[in-house]
């Protein structure tokens, strides 16, 4: 019995170190030093959310968000370094491993007690996508279904706390979802407006999406995450007014999103 | 760290909406998974060591042997993660049984390990038994199982254990198909509470608990069975 307790407490003392280590004050990247001469941006996305972010046939995250996030950078005299990541590990990595996310992030009361954002710069609403032929149509027809979602994005709250009796299957991928909403695992899946087209474009004939207004989900408002208590805020809001002025915002929304 | 500040991460972590139970749920998902593949992991397993070492009469490998090594060679020569990826959206896409799925498909990979674990236990019953055993006029089947296989079985008990201990905690990757297992559940909770560290540990601290009870159980069984031994 004592022998345990001196191994509880050990494991206890453990794992109070680590978790001081972990909560230090890490440097922020922002003023690493890009070769050029440039202070580099690193901004973390998850690269699996098309139109906004995908990776490119470079291999390397495009879309509007990371458009968006150089023009940005671009004004704010900083060079981007974009990093993909797990949408679910974005927000917690906000101020340590990356200085800002973009990635389709809706700004909710959660996200806020961790990041601070910039002025919305998108507004979107959860979409459902379900099989072809169907008979989801209103609220109540949600109720005790199979619902596959991307693990910690806002369809996933949705799924969790505004449903009853969902059974929620947590994927990595928005795809791998849907991908199992055609085998039939799942009854209907949630997310985004822009990426349920993108599927309902791309399984044309296998699925249906339908808005989810019709289901009574709020409006969201996408937003650029940045450190809480970051005075990058104000510059970065600077930089969205300065470019929906001067009509690169709009060009850019032509260029990926219509 | 603050005390306060760590007091809230543990509890919203644990205890918020009861998501302990969470954890529970997890740990039965695993152990489902782990449990399955294991039994069926020892049935193909026993199977293949035994194909394995199937000879004919001129001393060639038969056809059997062939079979047995071309499966082995392929199960450990790809990743377990692909093996199920493959199986839950390629091979059996229309099966809706995601538990049943991540089973077989760890059954299958867990067979080739124990098929060579079983082998190199009948391998290493001296070849001086078996001859004893045909002299005194017992059948090649007879010798295998009233002389051989008794005593292979003490052999294979720990490399068993030790795979059945690989197995509990490769299940760890089952997430990537949509499975909520432990791990996955500790990402479900990381992911909305943005505190990766108190789920993460406890999830590690419950596989750890569990592995060390199974652990221990096993020894007391392999001491048990060497009571015979005189040494």
């Amino acid at each position: 019995m004592k022998k345990l307790v001196a191994l509880l407490t050990a494991a206890v003392l453990c794992v109070a170190g680590l978790t001081a280590c972990g909560s230090g004050d890490t440097p922020a990247n922002a003023d690493s030093q890009a070769a050029g001469g440039r202070p580099v941006l690193v901004v973390g996305t998850n690269a699996e959310f098309p139109p906004f972010e995908y990776v490119g046939d470079n291999g390397e995250p495009d879309g509007f968000d990371v458009a968006l996030i150089k023009a940005v950078a671009d004004k704010m005299g900083m060079d981007v370094q974009m990093e993909n990541m797990e949408f679910g590990s974005l927000v917690s990595a906000i101020g340590t491993k990356i200085d800002a996310a973009i990635a389709g992030m809706s700004i909710t009361e959660e996200r806020l007690l961790e990041v601070d954002f910039s002025d919305e710069y998108y507004e979107a609403v959860q979409f459902v996508v379900v099989p072809a032929g169907s008979e989801i149509a209103a609220a109540a027809d949600l109720e005790n279904k199979t619902i596959g979602v991307q693990l910690g994005t806002t369809g996933h709250t949705i799924a969790d706390e505004s449903i009853t009796g969902a059974d929620v299957k947590t994927y990595n991928k928005a795809l791998d979802a849907v991908n199992d909403l055609i085998n039939g695992r799942v009854d209907l899946v949630i997310i985004d407006k822009n990426p349920a087209e993108v599927f309902e474009e791309q399984f044309s004939g296998q699925v249906e999406i339908i808005d989810g207004a019709q289901f009574g989900f709020e409006p969201e408002f996408y937003a650029i995450a940045l450190p809480k208590g970051s005075e990058m805020v104000e510059k970065v809001n600077a930089a969205l007014a300065e470019l929906k002025a001067d009509g690169t915002f709009d060009a850019l929304v032509a260029e990926y999103i219509q | 760290m603050e005390q306060s500040e760590l007091i809230r991460k543990i509890t919203a972590a644990f205890l918020t909406g009861d998501r302990w139970m969470l954890y529970l749920k997890g740990l039965g998902i695993t152990m489902q998974v782990a449990v399955m593949a294991a039994v069926l992991g020892v049935i193909i397993g026993t199977v293949a060591a035994f194909m394995k070492i199937s000879v004919r009469k001129n001393g060639k490998k038969t056809i059997l042997a062939h079979i047995a090594n071309i499966y082995i060679d392929i199960i450990r020569g790809t990743p377990s993660v692909l093996q199920v990826m493959i199986m839950y959206f390629a091979i059996l896409a229309s099966s809706k049984n995601g538990v049943l799925i991540a089973g077989l498909s760890f059954g299958i990979n867990s067979g080739a390990y124990v098929a060579e674990i079983i082998r190199a236990g009948i391998l290493a019953v001296d070849k001086g038994q078996t001859e004893a055993g045909r002299s005194l006029g017992l059948s090649n089947f007879q010798t295998m199982c009233s002389i051989v296989i008794p005593q292979a079985f003490k052999n294979v008990l720990p490399p068993l254990v030790n795979e059945f201990i690989v197995l509990l905690k490769e299940t760890a990757i089952v997430g990537y198909v949509g499975l909520s297992d432990l791990t996955r559940v500790a990402n479900q909770i990381a992911s909305k509470t943005y505190d990766f560290f108190t789920p993460m540990i406890g999830a590690a601290v419950i596989y750890f608990v569990i592995i060390k009870i199974l652990t221990k159980l096993l020894d007391r069984l392999e001491r048990r069975m060497r009571r015979s031994d005189n040494r």
